[in-house]
């Protein structure tokens, strides 16, 4: 088994982040195109503690080189199973995530999670995320080491993209807040007036 | 938002993203959410996602992946203070 950990900060308040998280793959991000899909399979809000459950189905192009996609079985496409926890209370968000394609073969785990960033509470998020990586194909020991330590390579390009990506998602969300506000604002000013009578 | 794994579920997929994420930012984030009021726009795209899903035989292994997220759930829906 390899792990693969790190995290970062982003410069957005953990609403924002919590928010944005639901478009991460979305359009805004022009980093992650092997994202094809991201599917909502379930949702739900424990009536006791409040923790907003979601469960989806995340799609994605497969960009394996092809030694890797010969050991794995040669999928066009590979499928994620995340469940994710937001705790408002807490103001913490998890994401436990697992591979779904080639899960003989071997198995990906990763978690998670956004907090408010102890530096600037209402201003920054810290982001964390831990994998654990483990092949379990039959034979050789060489070749689950490289198929691991290939997945934990992928994941360290993918740290940086995705950080990137995201950016890019949160800079756009806060663009459309701002110019909805002031739509919003307008608006009213308008009413006003007119009811003045000008 | 990203389009459904099944492109004929994209379209009404779309209408119920919409809806939750201005429900998740304007009622949840702000701790007001009594009921989820895009519950009928789910039940429209649950339809047509999970006939998709059976037709493609991803239901099956999405039963093994449940089954293996317990620990998961069992961790982390319990609150912590």
């Amino acid at each position: 088994m390899k792990i693969f950990q790190q995290q970062a900060e982003y410069n957005y308040s953990w609403e924002e982040v919590s928010t944005s998280n639901w478009q991460k793959y979305g359009p805004w991000n022009e980093k992650t195109p092997h994202v094809i899909a991201v599917d909502t399979l379930s949702r739900t809000i424990d009536p006791q503690t409040r923790i907003l459950r979601t469960e989806r189905l995340i799609t994605c192009k497969q960009s394996a080189p092809k030694w890797v996609n010969t050991l794995l079985g040669g999928h066009e496409t590979s499928m994620v199973y995340e469940t994710s926890y937001v705790d408002l209370k807490a103001k913490k968000v998890t994401m436990c995530s697992m591979n779904m394609t080639c899960a003989d073969l071997i198995n990906v785990r990763e978690t998670c999670i956004y907090q408010p960033a102890s530096s600037s509470p209402d201003a920054r998020t810290l982001f964390q995320q831990r994998a654990e990586i483990t092949a379990l194909c039959g034979g050789w020991q060489k070749i689950k080491n490289s198929i691991e330590q290939f997945t934990v390579e992928r994941f360290q390009q993918n740290a940086v993209r995705g950080k990137e990506g995201f950016e890019m998602v949160l800079e756009r969300a806060r663009e459309v807040f701002a110019e909805q506000r002031e739509l919003l604002q307008l608006k009213q000013d308008s009413r006003i007036l007119q009811q003045a009578g000008m | 938002m990203s389009a459904s794994l099944a492109p004929e579920c994209t379209e009404v997929k779309e209408r119920y993203d919409n809806c939750f994420l201005k429900w998740y930012s304007e009622k949840f984030l702000r701790g007001t959410a009594t009921t989820d009021e895009c519950e009928p726009l789910f039940k429209q795209y649950e339809k047509c996602l999970s006939k998709a899903l059976k037709d493609r035989g991803i239901d099956k292994m999405l039963t093994e992946a449940r089954d293996d997220n317990r620990e998961n759930d069992a961790e982390h829906m319990q609150p912590k203070r």
